[in-house]
């Protein structure tokens, strides 16, 4: 089992939701594509975010992690208000996130990938490079260690030394996702990370993300496979043109009549052929 | 017979000057990924720089030109560097911090036109159309050279900065500052999520290789005593870019190889060769077009360059057992393999969990 170094360096206090956004909205031309979401992340869960295609998910992320700016709303890591921060600064805040379509860097290495990660490195620093090279070898050494321990654990070791843009779909699934597992996160926005991925893996990323939350982690994660989502998170965020429409367990939302007709209900009768 | 070696030394010369460059412009593009079209103004401002603080008084030279403050070298030299430094940050703030790649490119070139036509119109400054000229060839007071034993020299002085200021270069590549550029190159929006200020790192190359360019155009005016504005028509720029793809973008070993095929074979030995009874000129055009041809067959045949970058790999930290393909042999089995048990067993876990 991985230890996540470093997760109470957490911004966000110990009390009350991690992740708290209110009334977001962002139009692109005449789109309206989020209006209004507001939600609370509940700190240490997993937390899915569902709602039919175009819902407006990718871009409240997209948002939280400070990509996009909001046309109004707020976002609040913890105490810290991160509404429309820069998203580096939003990133060293501790929370990290993954892309829709995976993206890594494909001219580093694997190791190199997760290596990039941690937040403050010493040896980012010129004068350190020049002045202080025992302390970033030691730094380095550490960072290698648990890049490696990390890579073991999501099966890519052997891969190290490959380029990443060499990797397959599904391992570059896996490189983004521990390459975020890397940078110590206290929140970590998943968007669809079983998304295309074959049904051995999809039973391995619940194991991985499950693991995260058993280390403090704070999930959120899009995700449309409703068998994942009953499987291990522990609310549900259910999103419509924009709208926070419900929030709850999964098992409430099925009696949820709205939740039903705007998106259960294309899935439930999708599943069993009506 | 002196003739031949001064043509060999001068080769020599432009071959570790345009190493010097290359790595410049190479830590710019090939590692940051940002794509520096204006590159040859910041070498003529170290160039004009360190000929103009290594001057005298410019009262009664018959030039013109600000500083003149007879700094020897190698200091002046290094004030070119730092001023081709300061017209980096000037540029940055303009044009780094708003735009991306093809924009920044377009507005960086545009930016060394404007530079071209300051300097060339503004006498005060570098004497203008003219150029400084009479620049003093350094150190040749104390050794007493000949022209021809100056050459040598000073090529051998520039092969020992370029292979200095490798060095350098190497150590910033290797480290997880080079790491971090090249996470912005390959995609600044990944590096920003992780909590890279792609910015204040894009400022830190183009300082670093504004540095390098400044040093590299400060030995041209100390190598051959002048500069002037037909040594740095906007275009030029894409020669260095021309070294370095021929070469291998992201390579330092392959920026010198890069160097000795484009600048030495390519620009400067044609130039040396005698012109063609009736057609003056005839060898200079053909040669340009040949890089042309050069450039287009790299990108066409071989676009990682002679040399590509290669693959940073890092030893298995202590403890590791390796078998002999260098795989851990406790290493789990690859991506696709079957669920780890533990994970599955976590996941039906809390399967249950939910159902209760
Ligand atoms: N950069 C953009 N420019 C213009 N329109 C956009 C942009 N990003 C998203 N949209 C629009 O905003 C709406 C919401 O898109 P978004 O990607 O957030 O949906 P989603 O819920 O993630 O959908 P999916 O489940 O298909 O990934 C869509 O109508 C989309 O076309
Ligand atoms: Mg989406």
């Amino acid at each position: 089992m991985m230890t996540y170094k470093d997760l109470s360096t957490t911004p966000a206090g110990s009390e009350g939701p991690i992740l708290r956004c209110e009334g977001l909205t962002k139009a692109f031309g005449g789109v309206n594509a989020v209006n209004g979401a507001t939600f609370d992340v509940p700190r240490n869960k997993i937390t899915a975010l569902i709602g039919p295609n175009g819902a407006g998910k990718t871009t409240v992320v997209n948002i939280l992690s400070g990509a996009m700016k909001s046309d109004s709303g707020t976002v609040h890591l913890g105490s810290t208000d991160v509404t429309n921060m820069d998203r580096a600064k939003i990133a060293r805040l501790g929370l990290m996130r993954t892309f829709q379509l995976s993206r890594e860097l494909g001219g580093l290495s694997v190791l190199e990938n997760l290596l990039v990660a941690p937040k403050v490195q010493a040896g980012e620093s010129i004068f350190n490079i020049f002045f202080r090279p025992r302390l970033v070898k030691r730094e380095e050494r550490q960072n290698i260690e648990r890049a490696t321990e990390i890579l073991r654990t999501y099966g890519l070791y052997d891969l190290r030394d490959n380029w990443a843009r060499e990797l397959s779909g599904g391992q570059k699934k896996l490189l983004e996702i521990s390459r975020g597992v890397m940078a110590s996160p206290s929140v970590f926005l998943l968007d669809e990370p079983m998304a295309g991925v074959n049904p051995a893996l999809i039973e391995r990323i619940g194991g991985y993300i499950l693991d995260m939350k058993a280390q403090g982690v704070t999930v959120l994660m899009i995700e449309h496979n409703l068998n994942v989502v009953e499987r291990i998170c522990d609310n549900v965020i259910v999103l419509a043109e924009g709208k926070t429409l419900a929030t709850g367990k999964l098992s409430e939302l099925r009696q949820n009549k709205e939740v039903v007709t705007a998106y259960l209900g294309e899935v439930i009768n999708a599943s069993t052929g009506h | 017979m002196a003739q031949f070696w001064y043509y060999v030394f001068t080769l020599v010369f432009f071959l570790f000057d345009y190493f010097i460059l290359a790595m410049g412009l190479n830590i710019q593009y090939g590692e940051t990924g940002v794509m520096n079209f204006a590159y040859i103004g910041f070498v003529a401002i170290g160039s004009y720089v360190t000929g103009a603080v290594s001057l005298p008084n410019s009262v009664g030279t018959g030039q013109q030109y600000i500083f003149g403050w007879n700094i020897p070298f190698p200091f002046n030299l290094i004030m070119g560097g730092i001023a081709a430094m300061l017209l980096a940050v000037v540029v940055a703030f303009i044009a780094l911090r708003r735009l991306r790649t093809d924009y920044l490119a377009m507005v960086l070139f545009a930016l060394s036109f404007v530079l071209y036509d300051i300097i060339n119109n503004y006498p005060r400054l570098f004497n203008g159309a003219d150029g400084l000229y009479n620049v003093a060839e350094p150190m040749t007071g104390v050794f007493h050279m000949s022209t021809n034993s100056f050459v040598i020299f000073f090529s051998l002085v520039t092969a020992a900065i370029s292979l200095i200021l490798w060095a350098v270069m190497s150590r910033i590549t290797r480290s997880p500052l080079g790491r971090t550029f090249r996470a912005i190159r390959d995609d600044a929006d990944v590096a920003s999520a992780l909590g890279k200020g792609v910015f204040r790192y894009q400022l830190t190359s183009m300082l670093i290789g504004s540095f390098f360019a400044g040093i590299g155009g400060g030995l041209i005016i100390q190598f051959g005593g002048s500069f002037n504005p037909s040594a740095w028509l906007p275009g030029e720029t894409f020669v260095v870019f021309a070294v370095i793809i021929v070469g291998g973008v992201g390579n330092n070993v392959g920026l010198l190889v890069g160097a000795l095929l484009v600048e030495t074979l390519l620009i400067h030995l044609p130039a040396f060769l005698p012109d063609i009874p009736g057609r003056p000129g005839l060898i200079e055009y053909f040669s340009a077009m040949v890089i042309g041809i050069v450039l287009m067959a790299m990108l066409w045949f071989r676009p990682q360059g002679m040399l590509p970058e290669r693959v940073r790999k890092f030893p298995a930290p202590a403890g590791e057992l390796l078998n002999r393909d260098g795989h851990s042999v406790v290493a789990p089995t690859p991506v696709e393999a079957v669920a780890t048990t533990n994970s599955a067993a976590q996941v039906a876990d809390a399967h249950e969990g939910n159902d209760a």
